[in-house]
């Protein structure tokens, strides 16, 4: 008899649990793509180029003179050894 | 000759048990598989080495002072604690018989002042409690240590993947299906008469389906410490198995294919999104599910000190220093409850059985649930991510990558099974969350 009733509040707390579960991660999806859609809507690209400028500080001059110079001697020597 | 005689009653070898031997085995199995294997590490080396320390006879490292001291005080002491308890002892029966009345006087449950005085007494007389059962008692006890590490995980995680697809939260609740049959399994061995589960032991058993560490350990130390040790060590091997226990379900459950649909890139996620997500489920759990709180409380504050990324002090510190020595303290807490008489049970393999079928059931529901999704909607799911439903961050999110890659050379999943991945770990705090209401 204790085992019958075991038995069902397994099933219960089972049937509870996995409703719960799932009506908890669908309110989740809902509220993800609604704020995804407000947050598009209402603050769109700002916040986007905020955060890559933030992650990537701009290099600095000198060394971005510099690249150049190799770069372009790099370009320079690809050019004449295809040519021929 | 009298004092080597007393030197070699106090001696590890005149006072081991047979189960401490094998238990101190165990431990050495656990390092073994830790080392060699390198199963879960970072957690089976303290378990293991606890699991040891533990069982050392005489040294008395997983137990409390009061326990200690019932086990080898003088006879003066004994009589002493029983009367401290509000009872007497029989003067004519053997010490043995006195030790005996004094642990089953407290097994029963004294009131809360005769249990401390009974431990002034031990203090008194130079007991003290174990380390490990100090760290069991500070760290796992109050819940502190696998919150702790949830923060961490939580400083860890990035929701990307799953903010630019949020119907991957489903792969993760249908992979939570495998706590749920594995506990209505283990109530029905109780049930046939091959095992003897409460309901609340059975709660935590099933939970080791979440494949979640942290809320493994959580759970089963809130409904059923006496079983913690067998528990943590299923869930952190079978954490381990993933890439072996998962692949030929997957193949099992999958055609070829499916298993090379391609599916489309991820939109990139703007830090907003990612910073008012973990306020967003917060406000989700207070509203609907207080009791998951604690875990996903610690998860949410973990992953906004990441995201906001004006507290990089103390996001480095929740993910690396502060977790390091949780763990080490965890995992030595967890070994202390691999004392030979609560571990070596049938109960045990019980666990361990069960917690392979937990593994199975959460993987094949989340494949099951990502071809059911496929039907119903345009936008193609590859099943394989479904099996990183079942969290065990990130290991399962690499296996769907890995078999991905095995049909179709050029199809990375790694990304898109992320999604499920961290949806899982939600889905098994949220379940934690039902079961700790429901039982607590």
């Amino acid at each position: 008899m204790r085992d019958f009733e075991l038995l069902e509040e397994g099933l219960t707390l089972m049937a509870l649990g996995m409703g719960f579960v799932f009506v908890f991660l669908t309110v989740l999806v809902m509220t993800i793509t609604l704020m995804s859609l407000l947050l598009r809507r209402f603050a769109p690209e700002p916040v986007e180029q905020a955060a890559t400028g933030a992650a990537r500080p701009p290099a600095p001059a000198q060394q971005d003179a510099e690249l150049m110079a190799v770069i372009g001697a790099a370009l320079h020597r690809y050019r004449q050894r295809h040519r021929r | 000759m009298e004092k080597l005689v007393t030197l070699w009653y106090g001696s590890g070898a005149y006072n081991l048990t047979l189960g401490q031997a094998v238990m101190i085995v165990v431990g050495m199995v656990l390092l073994y598989l830790a080392i060699a294997k390198k199963f879960e590490p970072l957690l089976l080396v303290p378990i293991g080495f606890g699991g040891i320390l533990a069982n050392i006879p005489e040294a008395g490292l997983a137990i409390s002072a009061l326990d200690q001291a019932i086990e080898v005080a003088r006879p003066a002491v004994l009589q002493q604690m029983a009367s401290a308890l509000g009872a007497t002892l029989d003067p004519l029966a053997a010490e043995e018989t006195w030790r005996a009345t004094l642990k089953a006087l407290v097994d029963e449950g004294p009131s809360p002042d005769q249990l401390r005085g009974a431990h002034d007494v031990a203090v008194n007389v130079g007991y003290g409690d174990g380390l490990l059962y100090v760290f069991y008692k500070v760290a796992v006890e109050s819940g502190i240590a696998p919150l702790i590490i949830f923060m961490g995980v939580g400083a860890m995680t990035d929701f990307g993947p799953l903010l630019a697809n949020p119907r991957t939260l489903f792969l993760g609740a249908a992979a939570q299906f495998g706590i749920f049959a594995t506990l209505f399994g283990a109530v029905g061995m109780s049930a046939m008469g091959w095992m003897d589960f409460s309901l609340e032991q059975s709660a935590a058993i099933g939970i080791i389906g979440g494949a979640d560490g942290p809320t493994s350990i959580y759970v089963s130390s809130m409904l059923a410490p006496e079983l913690l040790g067998a528990i943590a060590v299923a869930a952190y091997a079978y954490m381990a198995l993933v890439p072996m226990i998962q692949p030929p379900i997957m193949k099992l459950l999958t055609t070829r294919r499916e298993r090379e649909i391609t599916m489309t890139q991820l939109r990139p996620v703007s830090k907003l999104e990612k910073i008012v997500f973990p306020l967003a489920l917060l406000v989700l759990v207070a509203l609907f599910l207080p009791d998951a709180a604690p875990l996903l409380g610690m998860f949410c504050f973990g992953n906004l000190m990441r995201e906001c990324g004006v507290v990089e002090r103390l996001t480095d510190t929740a993910q690396n220093a502060l977790i390091n020595i949780v763990t080490i303290v965890l995992g030595l807490a967890v070994g202390s409850k691999l004392m030979a008489e609560s571990f070596l049970a049938l109960e045990t393999l019980g666990i361990m059985a069960l917690g392979m079928v937990a593994f199975a059931i959460g993987t094949a529901a989340g494949i099951l649930m990502a071809k059911l999704m496929n039907v119903m909607s345009k936008m193609p799911i590859n099943p394989l991510i479904g099996a990183a439903g079942v969290s065990a961050v990130p290991m399962a999110a690499r296996v769907a990558n890995k078999v991905g890659l095995e049909s179709n050379p050029h199809n990375f999943l790694l990304m898109h099974a992320m999604g499920p991945n961290v949806a899982g770990v939600i889905g098994s705090a949220v379940a934690a969350g039902v079961m700790i209401k429901y039982l607590g």
